[in-house]
This record gives structure tokens, sequence and C-alpha cells, in this order.
């Protein structure tokens, strides 16, 4: 199952990157991502901020993301973000982030 | 202490510079320097421009009011939209005071200087078109807007009007007039009300008393007036020893991250804090130092009434008070207002479900700013937007505590509501928290300002 969602991803990628932005369909995952910017900084941008997500490989965020909201820790504060989203909604995360130049 | 302040500065510096934020005064100073033009920084050259997009969208974009929400819509209109978005912001001040960390003026942690942010970089990286006026009338059929200048009076026409207007107070008896309100300061928007209860405090009496009143829901900044309880305990005791903190909460209980300030009222400042619930003001006698409750009146050295929250009357004057208070009710896709077509009302000015606070009203910024794009694009708006709340709040003048919430559109209600599981505050007030705080606060500031 999940190899497949991989494949399926992986055939989409060029295809949503290749397609030209236009103001009713903004880039997917924009809005979703916007909620890390006020940690994260502008687009996962910045000095001094909490981890850079900007350019990093969307399975990285992905996962990391999967990771704290199944350990479901109490008083961790990335955990309770991550249970805000579904995964389509984290995947849609990551991916925005991993697309954004460094 | 003052290597803590020498600490948070110096990275304040460093940050600022490298995200081009302009902030003010960053020296380690403890004059007054609130209006002194010397300490501006200019926003960094070397900081990257953002490319702003080529998306064939146009339109006008008018924004009343640069705070967080207000800064965040018309940084995002552009940064998302493009340069055929014309976007005016229209802001009576020269420059926004946060009332995040404002608390810490108050025990001279932070200085005034450290919470001021321009619009300089709004406008030369963005290309916003900065005015500084007060927006006294719109039209919606006409769509036009109508802002006092210091050159006169200018009309504005829009395709999509935002305002961000914030909050405004209904004083008590007793605390009606600007000479009463000079004499028992709310301190609830940062300004010169912060460092007029600042000095008060400075200037109470060893063993004396200071008595704070926490507005009834809803108010901006939910778990602001308890984190201002603690860090004013925490300073009378190490200042002012004897001294005495009570807190009147015109709520039946903690309104906001009740484990963490049960525990600094009962355990962390235990002795000095007195905390009495269902104590709403009902009279303040400034020349008997006495604010009277329906629990009793209480004495203090030092009084600070934070007032009942309104929607300011722009709301009303533009038609879109349409809420309890004077607020505005608002569709959460887009937040046009439920009453005018037209007019988008976001951050503490809306009625929502959402708490009235700066990291949430910039994510409401966003919101709008993505729905009105859409909108000027023949689209709909997203109907499934994510908000998140995020707050740190100091408890000591080294330890801080966290609380934080996701919201995400309920068709059923049309209301955001509290994703299950999405809420929790921190399990201890710890330095690490207080060092994440003034993390949050620069990338916060740099979302939404730089």
């Amino acid at each position: 199952m999940k190899k497949l969602i991989l494949i399926t991803l992986a055939s989409l990628g060029p295809a949503v990157a290749g397609a030209q932005q236009t103001g009713a369909t903004p880039p997917p995952g924009r809005l979703l991502a916007s909620n890390c910017f006020q940690c994260h900084g502008t687009d996962g941008r910045g000095d001094g901020t909490f981890e850079r997500l900007a350019g990093k490989s969307a399975s990285d965020i992905y996962n990391d993301l999967r990771e704290m909201k199944a350990e479901n820790k109490r008083g961790e504060i990335m955990t309770i973000h991550a249970l805000g989203y579904t995964d389509a909604q984290l995947r849609a995360i990551a991916d925005y982030f991993s697309k954004q130049p460094r | 202490m003052t290597l803590h302040r020498r600490q948070f500065l110096s990275r304040l510096a460093a940050y600022c510079a490298a995200a081009g934020i302009p902030a003010f005064a960053l020296a380690d100073d403890d004059h007054e320097h609130e209006h002194d033009e010397d300490r501006r920084r200019e926003p960094d050259s070397t900081t990257s421009q953002p490319a702003l997009p080529e998306t064939g969208l146009t339109g006008r974009v008018v924004v009343v009011g640069g705070g967080m929400a207000g800064a965040a819509v018309a940084k995002f209109l552009r940064l998302w939209g493009g340069t055929g978005v014309q976007v005016t912001l229209v802001e009576r001040e020269p420059r926004y005071t946060s009332n995040i960390l404002s608390n810490l003026v108050l025990t001279n942690s932070v200085q005034m200087s450290d919470l001021a942010f321009d619009y300089a970089r709004l406008a030369s990286a963005y290309g916003i078109a900065v005015i500084r006026g007060e927006a006294t009338a719109a039209d919606p059929v006409a769509k036009k807007l109508t802002v006092a200048t210091a050159s006169g009076p200018q009309v504005l026409d829009y395709d999509r009007l935002v305002v961000a207007p914030g909050i405004d107070f209904a004083y008590p008896e007793g605390l009606q007039t600007p000479e009463a309100q000079a004499l028992v300061p709310h301190a609830w928007k940062a300004g010169p009300q912060t460092t007029l209860l600042r000095d008060q405090i400075r200037a109470m009496p060893i063993g004396g008393t200071f008595v704070m009143t926490v507005p009834p829901t809803p108010y901006r900044c939910p778990p602001g007036p308890y984190e201002r309880a603690c860090v004013v305990a925490d300073w009378v005791k190490r200042n002012k020893p004897g001294s005495k903190v009570i807190v009147l909460d015109a709520n039946a209980a903690i309104t906001a991250e009740r484990e963490s300030f049960t525990r600094a009222f009962e355990v962390t400042h235990g002795g000095v804090i007195d905390y009495v619930p269902n104590a709403p003001v009902t009279f303040v006698d400034t020349a008997a130092k006495t604010i009277h409750t329906p629990m009793g009146p209480f004495r203090g050295d030092v009084l600070n009434v934070i007032p009942t929250n309104v929607g300011p009357r722009l709301l009303a004057d533009i038609g879109v008070a349409n809420a309890a208070r004077g607020f505005a009710g608002v569709d959460v896709l887009s937040y046009e207002s439920t009453a005018v077509a037209g007019i988008h009302v976001i951050g503490d000015a809306s009625a929502t479900t959402q708490p009235k606070a700066g990291h949430i009203g910039n994510q409401e910024g966003k919101v709008c700013a993505d729905a009105i794009l859409r909108l000027l694009g023949g689209g709909t708006p997203d109907p499934s937007p994510v908000t998140n709340s995020s707050c740190y709040s100091p408890i000591t003048w080294e330890t801080a505590s966290w609380l934080t919430a996701v919201f995400a559109y309920d068709p059923a209600t049309r209301t955001m509501k509290v994703v299950p599981g999405a809420t929790g505050e921190a399990l201890a007030a710890t330095k690490d928290h207080f060092e994440d705080m003034f993390v949050w606060f620069r990338t916060l500031m740099g979302d939404t300002f730089a």
C-alpha cells in the first residue's frame, strides 16, 4: 500500500511542479503549510527560526511529522501540531516545503 | 537578568539583521527611547527580495489596520497574488507595537523599543502602499473607503476591503474619563499605557498590593492576564518583598492554560498571588484606589483594570458589527463579513470560535489572502482551511510555558473547531521554553512584517 502511494506521488510530482500557477488555483499545500511559517519562517526559510524546512526532502518532513503524530507524546508541541492534520494534509505540507528554494 | 537581556537582544539583533526585520533599538540600554528615531534600523539591504509571482491576477485590495492580522494579509496578498494585485495598507500609527511580550516590559526584562516594528519592509520588498491615516467611512456599493490623513481626506477604491482594527474597551463606571484612565491603566494595548503601569509598579511600596482584573471572555490574548499576574508576582518577590498580587477574574475560572496557571498561582507564586474568580468589576474608585466587585471591594497600591473588550467603532460605522459586543460576524472560509459583501474582517475584531491573539491573527490573514486571491481569479475559497494558535507565556523571569491548538473548518456548523487531540499546554514552565519564546516571537514578527 505504502509503495503504491509513493509510486502515485512520483508520477504526480513532475506534473504538479510543472503546472502553471494561476491565481484561482494556488500551489497545493501552500495554505496548509503557511500554518508552519510563524515558527519556521515564511516558506520555511529564515535564520534563527526553529528548524528550516525549505528544500528538505518531502519524505523526510512527512516521515518526521508522521512519527510525531504516532508518538502522541503529551506536552510535545510538535506532536500536537502533527495531530491537527490528516496524513494527506501532512503530505501536502511536506511536498510544499520540499519545493521551496533553500 | 542583565545577562539574559543581553542574550535576548543580541539574538534579536542578529535575527533582525538576517531577516531584514525593521526592528528598533537593539542596544542593551535601559533608558527610555520609545520615540528615538536615531535608533531606528533600516532594513538590511543585503536581505533577499522576495520574487513576486506573475499570476495574471488583478485587483485592488485595501487593508485597514497594520497589526498582526492586517500586516500579514497585506504581505501574503502580494507574495501570493503578485504584482497585479494592488495592496494599500491604512494605519494610523507609524509603527506597530507588539502586545506579545509586552508583559515583560512591566518587569523591565524587555523595553518598548524591542516591540516596535515598522512598515518599511512591507513597502519596499512587497510593494505595498502604506497610508498613514484613519479609516472613517466605507461605501460598500461604490466600493470606496474614506481615510482621514494629515493632508486631508482621501478616497480609496477597492475590489475587496479587509479590516483588522483590533479591539476597543468598554470602561466600567469610574474609569470613563481620560483622567481616570491615566490613574488606572489597562496596559492591554502596548504603548504609553504599558510604561505607565510599569512605572506605577516600580514605585509601589514594599509590601504593597497590586490588584488587576481579567475581563469577561472573549478578550484579546486569553493567557495574557494570568501571565501578567505571574511576571508581576515574580518581580515583586525579588524587588518588593511582602507584596501581594490580587487577580479579580470576571470569569468563573482561569480561561486558558488552566493547569499551568493553577500551578503557577498555587505553587510557583503561592502566597503572593490571590486569585478571585467570579469577580467582574462593577465600579472603580480611583480616589480610594479600590475596585468593587460582587466578591467585595479590593484596595490596592497599584490598580490595573483590563476592561471588557468590544469591537472598535469602525466596525459599526461600516455596518459589519453584527455579533455580540460589536464584533464582526464572518464566514471563516474567507473572513468576509456576514453583513456586508466585499468587506472582510480578520484578527481580534472578528467574532469566531478562535481565540483573539496575534499568532492566529497572522494565520487568519493568510486564509483571508488566499480566499481573496481565489475570488479575484473567479474561483471559490479553499473549502477546508486549517489555522493554529500558539503562544508562549512567561511564568517567571527565566521560565515560560506554552499553549497551542489546531483548528479545522467544520462544514456542519460552518465554524473552525479544534481538531480532536490537537490542543495542549506545556507540562511545566521551563528555561528552554523561555528561550523558545524569543525564537517564536522573532520568527512570528518576521513572518508578519518582513
